[in-house]
């Protein structure tokens, strides 16, 4: 498991340019599923048949955050922008990928004062990358404008935690992967890895649309709030077991999803937490909406420091949402 | 090219009628089959040499004004149409309704300002004067929810051209003139004029859904930063340096085969092009990509002064982006 999660949180593949993460997915799934499909947008969606006649649709996104190089002075520097929700906070002093070609982030600041100045409203403006070329011919010819980047950050083996960039939401890609290995569906179980999530739930808005399930999961990373001062409004705890979402800043989940998941957590000693998240959404946001409407929620992982280069989950909370997923595509019941 | 008449034209968001049946006029004898939508969106169609189909859209609707309210002393009070840069209004010229009722755009004088000289006026005190004392000779005349547009104020010296409503009429006569060029079109073609895009990109999202195209271009007029303010690297776009092809904006990262493809095509053609170095502000690309997952790309002609009554375009980069969607629109994306 711990060799999955490295192999997909290592790959670079920020919003709009998934192609290596959906190779590398498509490679760990080989034997595993009864067919797949590429959508015009680049999603990937994925199948394997069971008997009920029910569909259930299990989604993660497989895009990271990220940034595109727009500029390149005379002296080389490359001025960035983000892709997704990424912070200059978190990029400064931060090392980028852009397609291997490494880089690291400074700061403008011509006297002391200003230095901190930029470093207190800090913002696009004031950081640049440098990849150590002396001169915008030779920065071009590696990063031309226009290039992606994301963070290149090692994966960390801590024990049951886990480090690495692009936990979020690679995560789920991996809890999903798992699932489609390990099931024997009771219903019809597809799949999908959508992209661009980070831009705005760009890839889910149409990824279901001809799937049409009965009922569809966002697995997805979510905050967390045991550290020290961690946020007192909500309770969220790595190793307290995979969250049911009950509410985000961009969904309700429906209730039905919600239920179906802690009865099954409760009758088979599954440990979970309920969750309610100050900020933020998921894909079920624009699955619920998607055709004449579907039955969703989110599953989530809690996550440390998302967005940024060290995102830190818990081992046994992915175990369990990949039991309690199996289960539920494998009970023989009525889904909905 | 047909940028004067455009401009010229009035069509705020929602009160579009008056450029489509100007564009209708200049396409219809030029296109396979036309039609307006329940939206009000222009949906023409030209076939292609594959059975594959591309949209191409531009908005007909510029930024501008609604009659909210007629006061007591004659005066009227607007809503904005779209994020209108209250900062340029002052002083300007407007024209309210079907009747085409000329006003100005009222503020207190500079002379009563003191520190809010800093910041934009608020909606709430600018009001149009029209030479009313009071409202019984406003009504009548003007109702509430009719439009008000910017002046018609087009001029064009040397290579320069300048004129209201420039986002997205630079597009829509670029639309035109890749109409009536006859081109040898590789796909099925739908050419979208939208509605409302100022209002949240509301015509291209029905239209792409009625489509369901398998790739979409958008062409609009976007912002340049070349002010003598801004330091190069911070400088969205410049004028003069050719089309500008988008990597990434709010909301969607254009598609990376449509996005490598153009630079392919620019650069093989010797048309200049530039790398829009912003990713803020959002386009109809977004909602053609979600409504109907079709991959998308924007290319744009630079303007300064967008959503002011006066935008500014070289001619230059309107030629060279008429290139290079003349060659784009011959060939198969690879």
């Amino acid at each position: 498991m711990k060799d999955l999660i490295k192999r997909l949180t290592q790959v670079s593949s920020p919003s709009g340019r998934e192609t290596e993460i959906r190779n590398t997915i498509l490679e760990e799934l080989k034997g595993y599923i009864d067919g797949y499909e590429i959508d015009k947008l680049g999603n990937l969606i994925v199948w394997k048949k069971g008997k009920s006649g029910e569909k259930l649709l299990l989604d993660a996104h497989m895009d990271e955050i990220g940034v595109i190089a727009t500029y390149i002075d005379d002296k080389g520097f490359i001025r960035i922008e983000g892709i997704g929700g990424i912070s200059p906070y978190n990029l400064l002093g931060s090392t980028i990928s852009f397609s291997n070609i490494m880089g690291v982030v400074g700061v403008e600041g011509e006297t002391l004062e200003e230095l901190s100045r930029n470093i207190k409203d800090l913002n696009f403006d004031k950081i640049f990358v440098d990849i150590g070329c002396k001169d915008r011919e030779s920065s071009e010819k590696l990063v031309p404008p226009g290039t992606f980047g994301v963070y290149y950050s090692p994966f960390i083996d801590l024990g049951e935690r886990l480090v690495s960039k692009a936990m979020d939401d690679r995560i789920g890609c991996a809890i999903i992967i798992e699932v489609l290995r390990r099931a024997k569906p009771y219903h019809d179980l597809y799949a999908t890895f959508s992209v661009q999530e980070e831009m705005g739930l760009v890839g889910a808005s149409t990824v279901a649309f001809n799937i049409k399930p009965n009922m569809a999961i966002a697995v997805d990373v979510t905050s967390h709030s045991d550290t020290p001062k961690g946020n007192k409004r909500m309770s969220l705890n790595l190793g307290g077991g995979p969250a049911i979402k009950i509410k985000d800043s961009a969904s309700i989940s429906d209730r039905r999803v919600v239920e179906k998941l802690r009865s099954l957590a409760e009758k088979n000693n599954i440990p979970y937490q309920i969750e309610i998240l100050l900020r933020g959404g998921t894909n079920a946001a624009a699955l619920q909406t998607t055709g004449e409407g579907i039955i969703s929620g989110t599953l989530s992982i809690p996550t440390r420091y998302v967005h940024s280069p060290h995102e830190m989950i818990d081992l046994r909370d992915v175990e369990n949402a990949i039991k309690l997923l199996i289960l539920l595509s494998e009970e023989e019941e009525v889904l909905i | 090219m047909y940028l004067k008449e455009l401009t010229d034209i009035s069509g705020v968001s929602g009160y579009e009628k008056k450029v489509r049946e100007f564009i209708m006029e200049k396409i219809k004898e030029k296109v396979e089959n036309i039609k307006e939508d329940n939206l009000g969106n222009l949906i023409a169609f030209k076939k292609g040499r594959e059975r594959k189909k591309l949209m191409i859209s531009a908005h007909m609707d510029e930024v501008g004004f609604m009659v909210s309210n007629i006061e007591e002393d004659g005066k009227i009070s607007v809503i904005p149409l779209g994020s209108v840069d209250l900062r340029a209004v002052i002083g300007k010229k407007v024209i309210i309704g079907e009747r085409e009722i000329p006003g100005i755009i009222g503020y207190k004088a500079i002379h009563l300002q003191r520190d809010d000289t800093l910041t934009p006026p608020s909606i709430n005190d600018i009001k149009i004067d029209i030479g009313a004392q009071k409202k019984s000779e406003v009504e009548g005349r003007i109702k509430i929810g009719d439009f008000v547009a910017f002046a018609p104020n087009s001029m064009i010296h040397k290579e320069w051209f300048s004129g209201k409503g420039l986002d997205d009429r630079g597009g829509c006569s670029l639309l035109i003139d890749l109409i009536n060029k006859d081109l040898n079109l590789a796909y099925d073609t739908y050419f979208v004029f939208s509605v409302q895009e100022e209002l949240g990109l509301k015509g291209a999202r029905i239209s792409a859904e009625r489509i369901m195209p398998d790739f979409a271009y958008v062409i609009e007029t976007t912002t340049s930063g070349d002010n003598p303010e801004f330091s190069q690297d911070r400088r969205s776009t410049e004028l003069g340096k050719g089309p500008v092809i988008t990597p990434a904006h709010s909301g969607y990262v254009n598609d990376e085969r449509l996005f490598n493809f153009a630079i392919k095509v620019a650069r093989e053609n010797n048309i200049p092009f530039q790398i829009k170095r912003r990713t803020v502000g959002g386009t109809d690309a977004r909602a053609i990509a979600l409504s109907s997952g079709a991959p998308s790309l924007v290319i744009s002609i630079p303007s300064r002064y967008i959503h002011t009554p006066l935008c500014v375009m070289n001619l230059s980069d309107y030629e060279n982006t008429l290139r290079l969607f003349s060659i784009l629109l011959e060939k198969e994306v690879e």
